[in-house]
Order: structure tokens, then C-alpha cells, then sequence
């Protein structure tokens, strides 16, 4: 469905885009991941036809991004970041404005229209004034206005940021639909722990592919266990754990912090004991497997290393 | 091209327009006031010109000259003042405009039917006061002099009836009495209409900055669809003043209308179309209102003042301002207009400036589609 | 205090940064539109088209059409044999006059008591160059009158050359054009340009929305109107410089008085028509409402410089209004000080209104956003 090739975009001095080549299946929900500035925006708003490459190529459906962009849209449903409607519309209005645009005819229009809303939660709202709405509310709106016309793709940027977490889970509800139904999606979101949901994820860092295999594929691609540690003194723990065998790396949360080791039975004991040595309290210590968020932390930071 | 985005669009931009109620009156009344304000201010008749006099000759003669002057109200004397000095001083505040220096060999020169001459002064930093005071002076002094020469012939016996044997007959067609409102009011409707149009510039800008060019930009829509979606409420926004403004020239300036309203105004549209579309090509290029605005002003906003033939004739110009000219929509309207309204002429004379205008608007149009990528970058 | 100021001014020209050749191009727009409108208005008119239907075909005849042909003013077409010619020519706007020169006119004018007729046509429908034209007109007829009557009278063209005058035009001897036409475009591009630039300052940060965030920042509303207003007022000033530079260089208009009193007045004047255009920009709720009350108050500015009309002639009731506006006693501050060579004492009148204006307009603009901001 997706195809791309050695995909580059430089502007300005800066490589927003190097070299990517990626291949995105028919069906499949594909999660974009990286920290902001990656370049996650730049890769999506080009698969849209909305920026110029500078090298390499790509295609959507069989249609060449660069050179037939027009003609994937009618396919495509997209969703910017900053997606903003227009605030002096009402509701209705500014989905019949997007459907108007999308072809869809008066007759699907009345049939879709009533079922988007219900979906979205906004059939109470749906003659108030766009700029009435929450930001939750917005974001649901937005993605109703790209299901319109039921397109095959979907492009969603970064869709549940700045959305309350019931309205997040809400979301990912619809895109599993979505998804079950056939739809091809590629979302781009910051928070790790969207990327377990998708059936492909793709790491994205400074501009390159850093990684792209499925969710527990990149998590078996850490080797090791992780032991979560919270004590009373984050950061001196940190100093103790870091040299010891068999730690291979300590990542910090907040208060906690997570130790990757080569083996949690080999290696729990230990830990417990110096740190116990050093008087420092333990409030809860656990073992559990690698997640997504760790797994993507390590790669980043050992990516950060060779440079 | 679809006629249903191209609905959908119109649709949209005239339910934003009617919702910001104080734009949309804004959008209305601003051509209303500035044409009440302009044609108050320019239909100036000029009348009582300060001037002073600085007689040296002191004679019967220059004291019946000086009444003879300042006898109309054209001419008012502000003082009789002894010395150049003095007239600097006044000319320097402003309190006069003119000043006569009578010669003290006047009288004596004027009696023996030799050359006279006088010195007049005008402020040079006002064209039309002194133009006007230096018209009138010559009108006068000349009659004056006439007067004089006439009865000297007289008694010398050579049988004259005046000094001035040619009768020169001036007629003012459209405008009898040369007016400047009469042909002013008609020119101001280029500006008055035109430049509010140039707010379409802004429209492009205005999704950018509100962040819903996006969303344009990935439908289907193509660019000619949204170019003109933009454009068609603003014709019609600006058709309603076609209405109205013409009407209050017609009704309270009492400008004569002799020709078709119905030709007017399908020409109007014509040049409302045309101004949109320079106002269009200008928005395209332009991210941001700010930049659109600054820039409808510089390039379509002065030039469209004076270089459209309203207040500074075109043939005046030189070479290459008055090129420039044949591209501002508003030099083909104020010939319209002015057509239109004074010899009251129709399509069979107006039809040049009409193709100009279709040219000019399909030829902006076409460059801003051109210039118009559906890209962000 | 004058520390977040300062941060203020700077976190503008930050933003500026962004859009920083939006000054600029104004700056350099306007002034580069200076340069060419005034080179191209600030001449005399001339060039009118002229069409003659000489129906005598005299030597006099002849020698009437060659006199106008001499003047600068006249531009002459092919002569024409119909009074139909002329009316199509006239309607469609194609001359500015025309003269019919009627059958026995070199007759009548050669016979002393003769009544030699000349009819002259004025295309009114463009009053101004029509004015022109008749001048033109009554000169030459007034000089082959003259010169037939010194004829028939068999006197001595050197005993009675009739009436002259010797003009002398103060403060412009040379008649440019430019002095009269350059300072009242300066006058207009400089209140555009500022008003505009005011006018922008708060509507636009109303319409992004970041009007909020400013209000929440630990600046007093005092501090907020100053911060903004050093920009304008910093490209108000090089505006004015430039474009005064311009017409000094490129137009030759004098600078007689005193050019610190000048560059004092100007910035008297950019704080009131600032203080206008901040009053503009808290008022509109949109950039685009900002634009269309610029231009409305622009134009009708404009009428008061003088530009088109002087300000005497118009009626009484808009003499009055004349006093209300700054641009006015600024265009004869400016007049004054250029050509006149005017002292302080000389132009102290209009001074005095343009402070008076000035104080009452910034105080209520000031107070309005003040009240607005809070």
C-alpha cells in the first residue's frame, strides 16, 4: 500500500527526512514513534503530498507521491497536528464543508454523518459552534471529518495529544475498529505505550528509521530483563547501580528506575544488597519484561552514543 | 472543475463573512464614508484668495486698480502693506497667498498705452491657490488694463471696440461648469470600491494562520476551485456597494447619470473581478495577513491612487508609468466610470476597456493558480 | 521598570525577526513608491490630446494651430473634418479638447472691427487637465488678439506691447511640480505606514490568540503599550528619514529650515498617528478590521494635506474638521520647514495644534487600551 525508498528531505540545512525506506501493508496499523522533532510530521505530511522530496521516492496506493499526489487524495483521510477547524462553523457545517470537498454525495452524507457523530460523541453538539468544543471534542471531530469519505489510508499525526486519557483509549477503540474493518492506518504518536497497540511500529530519530518490526519484535530486541527499582534516593542509586556486573543499563522514571540486567534472578540479589549497604531505603523492586518504552529508550540512547 | 467544491467554498467564506458582523459592516460602510469624506473635500470651488498689494505708484489709477481686483470674491485683499518685507512675513505664515507689486511707473505707462508690467508673488508650496491667484490677477489686471486702453484709443480716435477682437467661445461638454466633483465622484468609485476588495489578499494568509490551510491542502480541491471560491464572495460583497455608493452620488452629490445601470454594473463586476484577482495573485505569495496587507497596499493601493488618471492625467505620465498604468484595473474603471456616468456611452465605445479588464483578471488569476502550489513547502 | 521594557522591545523584535522583512519591505516599498509616483506625477500636464477641425484653412488659420501645437500642453491628433469625429472622440474619453477654427476667420480677423470667432470644446469629464487646457487657450488667443490689434492700429509693437507681468514664485521659483506633489505623497505614505504598523500590533496578537499569554506576563498594561510602541515608532523614524532623503535627493526639494526642528516635529507626529493607530488596533477584532479602518481613515486624511485641494476652498464645516486632523498641521509643519524656510515662530501655530491633537489623542488612545488590556 505504502511504499518508500530511500526517502530524503533536506531543507534548509537541516535533513528533516534520511534516506527512509519502509514498506506499509495493506490492512495494517502502523505506529510512527520518536520524540518530538524526529521527524514523524515531516514522513507523514509527505506520504500526503504536502512537501517536496528531496531525493528517493515513494508511492501510495500505486501512485507516486511526488509526481501523482492529487490523485491519492480522494484516498487518503489525514489528520494534521495542528488540525484546526474552522471556529465560526457549527459542527454539522464544518463536516458537510469536508464532506462537500470529498465528494461524498448528499445521500451517503445523511447517511454518515449521524453515525460519525454518534461515534464521536457529538451529536448533542453538532449545531454549536466549533470553537465552543473541548480539545478533546475537536480531536474527535477532526477524525470524523477524515472518515467522511471512507478512505482506505488514514494518516493520523499525533492524534491523542493533549487528550484527556479516557478520550485516548476512546480513540485507539475506533482505530481498532477501524483497523478490523480493513483500513489501512499509520498514526504518529510520542507516547510509547500507544505503540503496543499497532501491528508495526516504526522508531523514528533525528530524521532516520531507526528501527521498524513489530511491537514484540522490537521488544525482544532487548536483551535482558528489567528489575524496576524505587528508592528514596533516585540519583544515588543511579551512581550505585550503573558499574555494577551485569547491569547493562539504568534508565530513570521519575522516581523509579529501571535496570536492565542480564538476567533479574542472577542479578536481584545484588542489587538489593548494595544498595542496602548504602543505606538506602526499598520501596518496591520488581522484575518484569522489557517494554516498549524501554526497548526504544535503549536504542536512542545507545544511537546517541556512536554519535 | 467541480462545481461542488467550488459551491462548498463559497459557502463557507460568505457564512464566515455574515458571522464577524463587524467586519461585514465594516466591509460596507468603509467605501460609503470615505466617498462622503473625498468628494466633500475635493469639490473645493476656490474662492476668497488672500492676497496683498504693495502699491509704489500711488496714483488714481492703481487705487481704482486695486478695487478693480479685489472687487469679486475670487479675490479677497487680506491687507495693503508698505514694504517686500512684509509680504514675505504673511507669505511665510500663510496668512496671504498672492501678492501685487504695482510699479511706480504704472499709471504713467498704462495712460500712454505703453507695456505696464506688475510683479506678482504666489506661494509656490501651494499649486492650486497660486495657479488660481495668478489666473485671476491676469483675468483682472487684464480687463483693467483693457478698460483703460479701450477709452485711451478712443480719445486718440482710433476706432476700436475692444483690445480683444477674437471671441473665443468655450464650451465644457459633460461638465458645464468644469465642476471637479462632477468628474471626481465618478474616478473615486475605482478606489473606493477596488481597494476593499484588495482584502481577498488576506484570505490565504488567514487559513495559514488559523491552521486550516492544512486540511485544504490534502483534499481533493483543486487550486482553481479554492482561487475562485475565495474570490466569488467578494464580488458579490462588493457588488452590493456597486449598488450603493452609485446611488449616493447620483442621489445626494447630484453627479449626472446618462448612461445603462445595467452596463455599469455588469462592468463593475468585471473590475471587481479583476481587482480580486491581483489581490488574489498578491495573497498567494504571502504567508502571513500582515504581509498581505502591506504589500496590496504598496503595489496595488498608491499606484491604483495616482497613477489610475483619477487626480493626474494619463497622458501626462511618463512612458513607463503610464505602462504601468494600462495594468491597474482602476485606469480601465475610471474610463468606464466616467464614460458611463457624463456622456452617459455604451459597450460599443466602453468595449476596449472592458477587454482589458477580462484580460487583466484572467491573466492574474491564471498566475496566482500557477504560483499556488498544494504544497506547504 | 525599564528593564521589562526592554525585555518586551526585545522579545518584539524576536517575533519581528520572524517576519522581519514585514518592516522592511514597507520601509523600502514605501519609499521606492515615493520615488516613482512622485517622478512620475511631478510634472506638469502636457501631452493632452488635441484634436482641430479647421475649417478655414488660412494662413491664419495655420498659424492659430501651430501656436497651440507650441504649447507644451497640447499633444496635436490628426486634424478632423466632422463635428462627429469630435463628439466619439470626446465621448470615448480619447481627447481633452478640441477646437473648431470656423470658416472666414483669417477674413474677419484681418478687417480691423472684425468679429473673428474661435470655438473651443473642453472635455469635462476630466475637470483638471480641462482647466489646463482653457489657460492654454485663453494665453494663445490672447497673444494673436494682441498682436492683430497692435496690427490694425498700425502702432509700434514696441509702444504698446499690452499687458505683462513679470511672476516671481516664492519658495519654488522654479515651478517645480515636485515641491507641490512630493511632501503631501510623503505626508500619505508616512500615516499609511504607521498607521498600518500600529494598527497590527494588538489585532494580531488578538487573532492568534497570544494576546492572553501577554496579559498573563508580569507587565503592567503601561509597559505593554511602550514596548510595543518603540518598534513603530523606530520604523516610523527611519521611514520618514528615508523618504525625506529621497525627496531631497532625488526631487530636489529644498530642506530651508532647520532640520533637527523637523526630525523633532516628525516624531511628535509618528507618536500621534501611533497612539491613532494603537486606538485602531485594540478597537478591531481582525487584522482585516484593522485594514479596512486604516484605509478609511488613510483616504480621508489624505484629503486634508492639500494634495488634490487646498484646504480653504473646501466648506466651511470640513475647514473645521481640517483642525481635528494631525496629518494637516503636519503637512504644513513639513511645507513650511522645506520650502519656507520656516522658523518655529512662523509655523507655531500649526505646532501648538499638532501638540494639542497629539496629547488628546494619545491620552484617550492610551487610557482605551489601558482600560482594554485590563
Amino acid at each position: 500500500m505504502i511504499e518508500i525508498n530511500q526517502l530524503t528531505r533536506v531543507f534548509k540545512d537541516k535533513t528533516a527526512l534520511n534516506q527512509i525506506t519502509l514498506s506499509i501493508q495493506q490492512g495494517e496499523l502502523f505506529g510512527l514513534i520518536g520524540p518530538d522533532g524526529a521527524g514523524k510530521t515531516t514522513l507523514l505530511r509527505t506520504l500526503a503530498g504536502l512537501l517536496v522530496i528531496s531525493e528517493g521516492k515513494g508511492t501510495v496506493s500505486g501512485f507516486d507521491i511526488q509526481k501523482e499526489s492529487e490523485r491519492i487524495k480522494p484516498k487518503l483521510g489525514y489528520m494534521a497536528q495542528e488540525f484546526s477547524l474552522y471556529e465560526k462553523l457549527s459542527v454539522l457545517e464544518n463536516l458537510r464543508f469536508f464532506a462537500e470537498l470529498y465528494d461524498v454525495s448528499p445521500k451517503e452524507q445523511a447517511d454518515r454523518i449521524p453515525d460519525l457523530l454518534e461515534f464521536a460523541g457529538l451529536t448533542s453538539f453538532k449545531n454549536q459552534r466549533a470553537a465552543h468544543l473541548s480539545g478533546g471534542m475537536k480531536k474527535k471531530l477532526a477524525l470524523a471529518s477524515t472518515l467522511l469519505h471512507r478512505p482506505p489510508i488514514l494518516l493520523l499525526d499525533e492524534p491523542t495529544t493533549g487528550v484527556d486519557p479516557v478520550s485516548r483509549r476512546e480513540f485507539w477503540n475506533i482505530l481498532n475498529d477501524l483497523h478490523l474493518d480493513g483500513t489501512t492506518i499509520v498514526v504518529s504518536t510520542p507516547y510509547m505505550d500507544e505503540a503496543d497497540r499497532c501491528s508495526k511500529v516504526g522508531l523514528i530519530y533525528q530524521g532516520n528509521l531507526v528501527i521498524c518490526d513489530t511491537p514484540a519484535g522490537i521488544r525482544d530486541r532487548l536483551e535482558g530483563e528489567i528489575i524496576k527499582i524505587v528508592t528514596d534516593d533516585w540519583q544515588k542509586a543511579r551512581e550505585l547501580l550503573l558499574p555494577l556486573p551485569g547491569v547493562l543499563e539504568v534508565q530513570s522514571y521519575g522516581e523509579a528506575l529501571h535496570v536492565l540486567v542480564d538476567s533479574s534472578s542472577k542479578r536481584e540479589r545484588e542489587l538489593t544488597r548494595i544498595l542496602k549497604k548504602h543505606k538506602l531505603t526499598i520501596l518496591e523492586i520488581r522484575s518484569t519484561s522489557p517494554r516498549m518504552e524501554e526497548a526504544f529508550i535503549s536504542l536512542i540512547n545507545k544511537l546517541d552514543q556512536v554519535n | 472543475m467541480s462545481f461542488r467544491h467550488l459551491w462548498a467554498v463559497i459557502r463557507k467564506e460568505i457564512q464566515h463573512i455574515l458571522r464577524d458582523r463587524g467586519t461585514f459592516i465594516l466591509v460596507l460602510i468603509t467605501p460609503t464614508i470615505v466617498l462622503l469624506m473625498m468628494t466633500y473635500a475635493l469639490s473645493a470651488d476656490i474662492q476668497h484668495v488672500p492676497i496683498a498689494l504693495l502699491d509704489y505708484d500711488q496714483s488714481a489709477t492703481s487705487r481704482s486698480y486695486i478695487q478693480h481686483i479685489t472687487a469679486g470674491d475670487d479675490l479677497d485683499l487680506y491687507i495693503i502693506v508698505g514694504s517686500i518685507e512684509e509680504i514675505e512675513e504673511l507669505l511665510t505664515r500663510g496668512k496671504i497667498k498672492a501678492a501685487v507689486i504695482i510699479d511706480p511707473g504704472f499709471s504713467e505707462d498704462l495712460l500712454a498705452m505703453r507695456g505696464f508690467s506688475l510683479q506678482i508673488i504666489i506661494d509656490g508650496t501651494e499649486p492650486e491657490s497660486g495657479g488660481f491667484a495668478v489666473d485671476h490677477i491676469g483675468w483682472r489686471t487684464e480687463a483693467f488694463a483693457n478698460q483703460i486702453l479701450a477709452s485711451q484709443f478712443q480719445t486718440r480716435g482710433f476706432a476700436l471696440d475692444s483690445i480683444q477682437p477674437i471671441d473665443l467661445r468655450i464650451r465644457a461638454w459633460y461638465n458645464p461648469n468644469l465642476k471637479p466633483r462632477v468628474d471626481l465622484v465618478p474616478g473615486l468609485l475605482s478606489i473606493v470600491l477596488g481597494f476593499p476588495a484588495l482584502s481577498v489578499a488576506l484570505t490565504l494568509a488567514r487559513e495559514h494562520e488559523h491552521s486550516t490551510m492544512e486540511q485544504l491542502l490534502v483534499s481533493p480541491i483543486t487550486r482553481i476551485e479554492l482561487l475562485l471560491g475565495k474570490m466569488i464572495p467578494y464580488i458579490i460583497t462588493g457588488l452590493i456597494n456597486v449598488i450603493i455608493i452609485p446611488l449616493l452620488a447620483i442621489v445626494w452629490f447630484q453627479v449626472p447619470f446618462n448612461g445603462s445601470f445595467l452596463l455599469f454594473f455588469a462592468l463593475s463586476a468585471l473590475f471587481l473581478f479583476a481587482e480580486l484577482s491581483m489581490g488574489m495573485t498578491i495573497g498567494v505569495f504571502m504567508r502571513s495577513q500582515s504581509a498581505a496587507l502591506a504589500a496590496s497596499l504598496l503595489i496595488v493601493m498608491f499606484p491604483g491612487f495616482f497613477l489610475t488618471g483619477i487626480f493626474f492625467p494619463i497622458a501626462s505620465l511618463p512612458e513607463m508609468a503610464r505602462m504601468e498604468s494600462l495594468f491597474l484595473p482602476g485606469t480601465h474603471y475610471a474610463i468606464i466610470t466616467r464614460g458611463v456616468f457624463l456622456p452617459g456611452i455604451g459597450m460599443d465605445i466602453l468595449w476596449p476597456s472592458a477587454i482589458m479588464l477580462t484580460v487583466i483578471g484572467l491573466s492574474f488569476t491564471g498566475i496566482a493558480t500557477l504560483f499556488f502550489k498544494k504544497k506547504l513547502a | 521598570m525599564i528593564r521589562r521594557i526592554l525585555s518586551l522591545v526585545k522579545k518584539e523584535f524576536i517575533h519581528l525577526k520572524n517576519d522581519w522583512w514585514l518592516p522592511v519591505f514597507m520601509i523600502f516599498g514605501g519609499a521606492l513608491e515615493l520615488l516613482m509616483i512622485g517622478w512620475a506625477t511631478s510634472r506638469p500636464i502636457s501631452n493632452l490630446p488635441l484634436m482641430i477641425w479647421d475649417q478655414d484653412k488660412t494662413a491664419a488659420s495655420r498659424n492659430l494651430v501651430i501656436s497651440l501645437d507650441n504649447t507644451d500642453i497640447f499633444d496635436l491628433l490628426d486634424p478632423v473634418e466632422s463635428m462627429t469625429s469630435i463628439e466619439d472622440s470626446m465621448d470615448r474619453g480619447d481627447i481633452n479638447a478640441a477646437v473648431i477654427i470656423p470658416q472666414g476667420y483669417s477674413e474677419e480677423l484681418s478687417v480691423p472691427g472684425g468679429e473673428p470667432v474661435i470655438q473651443a470644446i473642453l472635455n469635462g469629464a476630466e475637470s483638471i487637465p480641462a482647466r489646463e487646457a482653457q489657460r492654454a487657450f485663453e494665453g494663445v488667443i490672447r497673444d494673436i488678439g494682441e498682436k492683430t490689434t497692435i496690427k490694425h492700429l498700425g502702432l509700434n509693437p514696441d509702444e504698446l506691447s499690452g499687458f505683462d507681468f513679470s511672476l516671481r514664485v516664492w519658495f519654488n521659483e522654479a515651478l517645480s511640480e515636485a515641491y507641490f506633489t512630493t511632501p503631501a505623497e510623503l505626508g500619505l505614505m508616512l500615516e499609511f505606514t504607521i498607521l498600518l504598523f500600529a494598527a497590527l500590533t494588538f489585532s494580531r496578537e488578538r487573532e492568534f490568540g497570544t494576546l492572553e499569554q501577554l496579559l498573563v506576563m508580569p507587565f503592567t498594561s503601561l509597559e505593554i503599550i511602550i514596548g510595543k510602541s518603540i518598534p513603530v515608532i523606530l520604523v516610523g523614524m527611519i521611514d520618514f528619514s528615508l523618504m525625506l532623503g529621497m525627496v531631497h535627493f532625488a526631487f530636489k526639494v529644498p530642506i530651508r529650515g532647520s532640520l533637527p526642528l523637523l526630525f523633532l516635529l516628525a516624531f511628535i507626529y509618528t507618536i500621534v498617528e501611533l497612539g491613532k493607530g494603537m486606538a485602531i488596533s485594540i478597537f478591531s477584532k481582525s487584522q482585516h478590521q484593522a485594514f479596512l479602518l486604516v484605509f478609511m481613515i488613510g483616504m480621508i486624511d489624505f484629503m486634508f494635506t492639500g494634495y488634490a485641494a487646498p484646504v480653504e476652498s473646501m466648506p466651511q464645516i470640513i475647514q473645521y474638521l481640517a483642525n481635528i486632523i494631525p496629518a494637516h498641521h503636519w503637512l504644513d509643519i513639513l511645507r513650511g520647514i522645506l520650502l519656507k524656510g520656516s522658523g518655529l515662530m512662523d509655523i507655531l501655530p500649526s505646532v501648538i495644534a499638532l501638540l494639542i491633537l497629539g496629547l488628546i489623542i494619545v491620552y484617550f488612545s492610551f487610557r482605551y487600551i489601558r482600560r482594554a488590556l485590563d
